[in-house]
């Protein structure tokens, strides 16, 4: 249990300071923004109640609003994906009891239900950012194609910390 | 009570849930920058820390780009003072030395000088943390420019860091004139389109122009001395209204790699900003 919040806590920050450092920087072709770290909020174990799951998520985005100063975009976006990721996780593994480990993997959900969690919560990720984000500014064109690129690279980059974290025969 | 209880047991997580959209709700909407905390700001202690270590690593990697632009800079500026000795020289000729101002008085700037610790072009409104705070005489609304031009404008100072609006955001205005035509003045915004372009809006229907035109500040605010070069201009906005008018300017800062900055602390600001708001 300890050895549990300990990993995720080193997980929070190393996410946290790589999101600040690495990838609020990155913007491929001036329209794809990786928003890597909601992979700690897709990781957290499926076991965990719906509150620590909310304040968790409401605190990542939080600490990501102060590092970018966009407060309270990546706040609510957090909160209302933590909010949807039961259900998120259900669409793949209708039954809790199929769950081999707690915490959604490769190992645990399989290797095509993963990948497919990992890119539903990119696409539901990018679309809450970008339509928050464009409450007061507004250029629907600009936000569809942010929003396709966004997704597809903050999934790429998942899928790559993935497979770098976990050991070989439980990659994708 | 009991029942009361009980439903907000039952219920708890969409509580915190309706608990935490409000927060980021009453984050999103107080637009005003400058009643914000700075501890929820990149001007913050924890976050000018880290972005202060990952500058000195980032910060050598345009230092090329940097040097040109300084190379340049510093030719246009021997140039200017080679003329404005040679103006000195005839001017001292005319008038006695008693009847000349001193230095000081006809330079009410100062310079401080600062590192960009963070920076963004890519989002709808950006910012730029500097490591000069409150300690070096940063003061909110003092304007930023750098070797090429006009950069942003203090909007959060923090103790040893500050935050700057860039000139890539949208809250912030910066009147302008073309350097062409003394008489007409505009304002600059960001339309959110280019990280290198930006539109000098309300220009009277009869300002002649040209591609290729500087447009400088027009020293109209305390922030920026009047002359600054912000960009040149590229052509006009489809969107004209009736009475105004748009151009399209391209920046002169690089916002992409921006390295060394300069604060100007405006001496004068106070008794200006005393005398706009004598009568309110």
């Amino acid at each position: 249990m300890a050895k549990t919040i300990l990993r995720f806590a080193l997980m929070y920050v190393v996410l946290m300071l790589a999101q600040a450092v690495l990838f609020n920087r990155i913007c491929l072709f001036g329209y794809a923004v990786p928003l890597v770290f909601v992979y700690f909020i897709a990781s957290l174990p499926v076991t965990l109640s719906v509150n620590w799951v909310l304040t968790l998520g409401f605190l990542s985005g939080l600490t990501v609003d102060i590092f970018s100063d966009t407060p309270g975009v990546n706040a609510l976006a957090c909160t209302l994906l933590a909010g949807s990721r039961g259900t998120l996780i259900r669409l793949y593994v209708p039954r809790e009891e199929d769950f081999t480990n707690p915490e959604p993997s490769v190992k645990s959900m399989g290797p095509g239900n993963y990948a497919k969690y990992l890119l539903t919560v990119s696409i539901v990720y990018c679309t809450l950012f970008f339509l928050i984000d464009a409450f007061t500014f507004f250029n629907p064109l600009r936000l569809v194609i942010r929003i396709v690129a966004s997704t597809a690279l903050t999934f790429t980059v998942m899928l790559a910390i993935n497979s770098l974290t976990t050991r070989n025969e439980k990659r994708l | 009570m009991r029942n009361l209880f009980n439903f907000l047991l039952r219920y708890s997580s969409w509580v915190v849930f309706a608990f935490y959209v409000v927060v980021s709700f009453v984050l999103l909407f107080t637009r005003n920058p400058y009643q914000r905390h700075v501890y929820l700001t990149s001007a913050g202690d924890v976050a000018s820390t880290v972005y202060e270590g990952a500058s000195t690593v980032t910060s050598y990697f345009h230092l090329r780009d940097i040097n040109d632009d300084l190379q340049q800079r510093l030719a246009t500026l021997e140039g200017e003072l080679l003329a404005a000795q040679a103006q000195i020289d005839e001017m001292a000729l005319q008038i006695h030395a008693d009847t000349m101002t001193t230095v000081e008085a006809l330079q009410p700037y100062r310079f401080i000088i600062a590192r960009v610790i963070n920076n963004s072009i890519t989002r709808d409104h950006n910012y730029i943390t500097i490591n000069r705070g409150r300690a070096d005489g940063l003061r909110p609304e003092m304007g930023v420019v750098n070797q090429n031009g006009v950069v942003g404008v203090v909007d959060v100072a923090g103790e040893r860091y500050a935050r700057v609006i860039s000139l890539l955001n949208p809250d912030f205005r910066l009147s302008c004139r073309l350097r062409a035509d003394d008489g007409v003045f505009g304002s600059l915004v960001w339309d959110g389109k280019s990280p290198y372009e930006a539109v000098l809006e309300e220009l009277p229907r009869h300002t002649v122009w040209e591609v290729g035109d500087t447009v400088v500040t027009s020293g109209y605010s305390a922030m920026f001395p009047a002359g600054i070069p912000v960009g040149t201009v590229t052509g006009t906005s489809r969107d004209n209204d009736d009475n105004f008018f748009k151009l399209r300017v391209k920046l002169l800062t690089e916002f992409d790699h921006l390295s060394t900055v300069r604060v100007i602390a405006n001496n004068m600001a106070d008794s200006i900003k005393a005398v706009e708001g004598a009568d309110q």
